[in-house]
């Protein structure tokens, strides 16, 4: 069987995004089912291994469907400004335990 | 490539979820029958009880053969000590001679006061690396149990705690009927976007799904929100 051009980069990127997400082929796989996958967990398996060709929508299914579990993960978070302590503690009030809080 | 779904997967699913779905009923029953026949396994033994417990030492499930093994066993959980607590945090079969000479739990055995209940052996269910709890049996007269019974009770509770591992995971069913629910619901949503987007465009099955890839791309949406936009749009309802 042969390979479509570019079709080893785009597997090769693929199970790159998938490796730093933390997404196993089993969660890709549902994923990709739900949004009208038409190949099976074996033959994306076989797929992300490098040995089994997939048609090109087939794998930009992948791709999307990889990409919205991406997507899903919450950011991590980030480390506030002092700026922006001031502001949220005047907003809020924080501290006070809502008996204070502005209206 | 094949027209043919995916289904073997979807099979396996279901049919998964069809061996899983036991009740609370059953783990209850289960919890039971074990319970008696430890009783009737060993011999000199007043009553059995099996506790199930959750990662915090909480009691999810019990059984026990008679009222008496019921109350020392309720003992032990408001007191927090005792011999099948201790077994369950140790992971290891305990063994109490006479509960009246007893030192390591002095409160229990205080409370053990008014009951017929002297000598006690209790083993930790364990399944693979979880501890589900303990298996217990006691006796009215001192000294009944030894190395020789700790051995057959914890023979017993091997098969006993493989057996409970699978009936307690009710939780797995629903988890696992959740995700194959949303997942063809919204398989099936993108099957009728695609299906309108072909009879509006005169496009082949794969060329609509493409379009829809490329709307996805540019809008910055999930394949699923773009879907029910499309169906949305749809006037349904005339009047």
């Amino acid at each position: 069987m042969g390979f479509e051009a570019h079709e080893e980069e785009q597997c090769r990127l693929l199970r790159k995004a998938l490796k730093s997400a933390d997404i196993t082929p089993a969660d890709l796989w549902l994923a990709y089912f739900s949004i009208g996958g038409a190949v099976g967990e074996y033959e994306v398996d076989a797929y992300l291994q490098g040995l089994f060709s997939l048609p090109m929508l087939q794998r930009d299914l992948l791709a999307c469907a990889a990409n919205e579990l991406i997507e899903a993960v919450p950011p991590l978070p980030r480390a506030p400004y002092a700026e922006e302590l001031e502001d949220s503690h005047d907003a809020g009030g924080t501290g006070t335990k809502n008996s204070k809080r502005n209206t | 490539m094949s027209k043919q779904l995916p289904l073997d997967e979807l099979s396996s699913v279901i049919a998964r979820v069809k061996g899983l779905l036991l009740t609370e009923e059953k783990v209850d029953r289960a919890v039971q029958l074990l319970a008696a026949a430890a009783k009737q396994a060993i011999p000199g033994t007043l009553g059995a009880g099996i506790s199930l417990l959750d990662t915090q030492g909480r009691r999810t499930s019990s059984a026990a053969t008679d009222k008496i093994v019921e109350r020392a066993d309720t003992a032990q959980y408001e007191l927090g000590q005792g011999p099948c607590l201790t077994a369950w945090a140790s992971e290891a079969t305990i063994l109490v001679e006479d509960v009246q000479t007893e030192t390591r739990w002095p409160e229990w055995c205080a409370a053990m006061k008014d009951l017929p209940i002297r000598s006690v052996l209790s083993t930790p269910l364990t399944a693979g690396k979880e501890s589900l709890g303990a298996l217990k049996i006691y006796a009215a007269q001192p000294g009944i149990y030894d190395g020789e019974t700790s051995r057959l009770l914890q023979l017993f509770a091997g098969p006993a705690a493989t057996l409970l591992a699978n009936v307690q995971s009710s939780e797995t069913p629903r988890r696992i009927s959740n995700s194959l629910e949303t997942a063809l619901y919204s398989r099936d949503t993108v099957a009728r976007a695609t299906g309108i987007l072909m009879e509006r465009h005169g496009l082949s099955s794969d060329d609509a799904m493409q379009e829809l890839l490329s709307r996805v791309r540019t809008d910055r949406t999930t394949l699923l929100e773009e879907c029910s936009r499309i169906i949305a749009a749809i006037p349904g309802r005339r009047g």
